[in-house]
């Protein structure tokens, strides 16, 4: 892979790989918690800060964490960082903290947390690290923000718990239930598709090295497998 | 090895450092998210007691409060708030309830429940305002009948509640408990347990009758009065000559009572659902039949949520007249249907006649279950009509 600006790594995470729309991670809260524009704010941004904080410990840390003990590692920093955030949620925002319930502790287990600890924070510097945590943060935060909307507009004539009077005859409920959900997704996933006209990276840039499982397996040789 | 090691102080040390990072923040939110969950039960309370301010916890160990009663708090002014857990449809129905200084009730809110139909959502709004006598008035919801009376048995507890912590008494026995206490006191021998008596004869004067079961005797209620017979027929509670008569006369009729089986294949043209039949030696009939319930649609049809039949017993005289009636089984649905089995509903066919037996309250939200009972009950005085020799 040819070295990218520092800017392109920033931006990398917002449209060219945005997690949700692109490579299709975190699916699970992205589908739970974008009944609510304020909601979907919210797990975005909890989200972004234990994204930059644990791809900025993580990058300090990688030439520490020995390789073999490096996925328990990652995944203590991240529930600490998760837990910490959750406890400040808990403390400052309680409204928030009742919205999210538990997806807030699932972050814990969010692929694109760990994917990104794997796949960019333990071999790049400190700075790119942080970039890119920012960047993939922005663009799950976006992503769930874009999706919320459609989802509460529509589906609930609101917006951020906002009413909107004139839509309230014409709600579609369908969309704020989980089915909705998928559907919304799906749609959007097609929309992006059509924006980048598929220049997204091809499942081969990002498929094995972006596995957290690569370093377990005999690497490249699922991809080989996966292409016959 | 020096690997392993290597691999075992990294994690130790990740852990380490996490730990005093989440103790430092744990120690700095704790106090915040304290101060906010009570802020917020706090909050609770007073959308049940408007005027309440602040709130203490009662200590609730010297009191004997209903069972329903989990916790309770006194406001700066005197009221009160209580907290109710109880069983409506489903069990951990977590009910918030108001009652001022006046034991007037100011607010009834459900905290969390498992019901169906979300009545306990609304239920509450009609006891504000009232006094005890006044939520005793409010009617439960038809089909929702579990989690309305339950919700209105709640709020009489907390009644009850509140002028027990205001230092006076009164009976939270539940109606079983009265009646079992009432009957312990006519007959201590009998160690608490009774049976109720299925009559078979006509007995007079004798409102219901109960025997002991381990044998002792027997209590046999006149009106208010219970009135305790030993096993061997002696009158053992203090009372007037003529109810000693009274009681006398029915336990030696009760006594006497010779029945015998009728074999069903010497008739024809009885109800296949006739499971059993008795004549007494008065001529009296002690019947088993099959109802369809809810189980069993219009007669035949299986209906996926039960597949069971009512089974009911029945004694009425040889001119067709109910002595007695009974639900001796049914698989009719929790809380809606399975009502046919409480007393009050089949204790309303006593005395009743083919003429006037459809004069009973129905079950509500139950018609299934109402017609079908009414269809056995139907189909007794059918029977009834053969073994005495009429048309069927």
């Amino acid at each position: 892979m040819t070295k990218k600006s520092n800017l392109s790594v920033f931006t990398n995470g917002i449209l060219r790989e945005n997690p949700v729309f692109i490579l299709i991670l975190g699916t699970c809260p992205t589908l739970a918690t974008t009944t609510n524009v304020f909601g979907a704010f919210g797990m975005g941004i909890a989200a972004l800060l234990v994204l930059v904080c644990s791809n900025f410990l993580i990058s300090i840390l990688r030439r520490v964490i020995p390789s073999s003990v490096r996925i328990p590692c990652y995944i203590v920093i991240i529930a600490g960082f998760v837990t910490i955030v959750e406890m400040l949620i808990h403390a400052f925002l309680p409204e928030l903290y009742d919205m999210l319930g538990v997806y807030l502790a699932l972050i814990v287990v969010n692929c694109i947390i760990l994917g990104r600890a794997e796949m960019f924070a333990s071999k790049n510097t400190v700075v790119r690290s942080v970039l890119d945590g920012f960047g993939m943060g922005i663009g799950f935060t976006a992503a769930l923000c874009a999706m919320a909307t459609v989802r509460e507009v529509l589906g609930a004539a609101s917006f951020a718990g906002i009413p909107i009077p004139f839509l309230e005859e014409y709600k579609i409920e369908f969309l704020v239930k989980a089915p909705g959900g998928m559907v919304v997704y799906g749609l959007l996933i097609a929309l992006v598709c059509v924006i980048t006209s598929g220049k997204g990276p091809k499942k081969k840039s990002f498929g094995c090295t972006g596995c957290p499982s690569v370093g377990l397996c005999r690497s490249g040789e699922c991809e080989k497998v996966s292409e016959v | 090895m020096k690997k392993s090691i290597q691999s075992l102080l990294a994690l130790v040390c990740i852990c380490a450092v996490v730990t005093v990072a989440l103790a430092l923040t744990n120690s700095l939110t704790a106090p915040i998210i304290s101060k906010n969950e009570s802020a917020s039960a706090n909050a609770a309370l007073l959308e049940v007691l408007p005027d309440g301010g602040n709130f203490d916890v009662l200590d609730l160990g010297t009191y004997t409060l209903p069972s329903t009663v989990t916790e309770a708090y006194r406001a700066e002014n005197g009221d009160y708030v209580i907290k109710l857990e109880t069983v409506g449809y489903s069990s951990g129905l977590i009910l918030m309830c108001g009652v001022d200084a006046d034991s007037i009730v100011s607010g009834v809110v459900c905290l969390s429940s498992g019901e169906t139909l979300g009545h306990e959502k609304t239920y509450g709004d009609n006891f504000v305002g009232k006094s005890a006598d006044g939520a005793e008035a409010v009617d439960t919801v038809s089909g929702a009948t579990k989690t309305t009376s339950a919700i209105r048995g709640a709020v009489k507890d907390a009644l009850n509640a509140v002028i027990i912590l205001g230092g006076g008494s009164v009976d939270i026995r539940t109606e079983e408990e009265i009646l079992n206490d009432n009957l312990s006191a006519a007959l201590p021998t009998a160690e608490g347990e009774f049976e109720k008596h299925f009559f078979v004869e006509i007995v007079e004067g004798v409102d219901a009758i109960y025997t002991a079961v381990n044998g002792a005797g027997a209590v046999c209620v006149v009106g208010e009065q219970f009135i305790g017979v030993d096993a061997d027929g002696t009158v053992v509670t203090d009372c007037s000559d003529e109810l000693v008569g009274i009681v006398t006369a029915a336990m030696t009729t009760v006594g006497a009572t010779v029945t015998e089986d009728i074999d069903l294949t010497a008739y024809e043209g009885l109800p296949s659902q006739l499971v059993l039949a008795e004549r007494t030696a008065s001529g009296n009939y002690v019947l088993e039949i099959k109802g369809a319930g809810y189980g069993i649609v219009g007669g035949d049809t299986y209906h996926p949520a039960s597949g069971e039949y009512i089974i009911i017993r029945v004694s009425m005289t040889g001119d067709g007249r109910i002595i007695d009636c009974l639900t001796v089984s049914e698989e009719e649905t929790d809380g809606i249907g399975s009502a046919c089995a409480d007393e009050s509903f089949y204790g309303q066919f006593d005395g009743k006649t083919e003429e006037n037996y459809n004069d009973v309250d129905a079950i509500s939200g139950a018609t299934y279950t109402t017609d079908g009972y009414k269809k056995a009950i139907a189909r007794a005085f059918e029977s009834v009509k053969i073994f005495e020799g009429g048309e069927g």
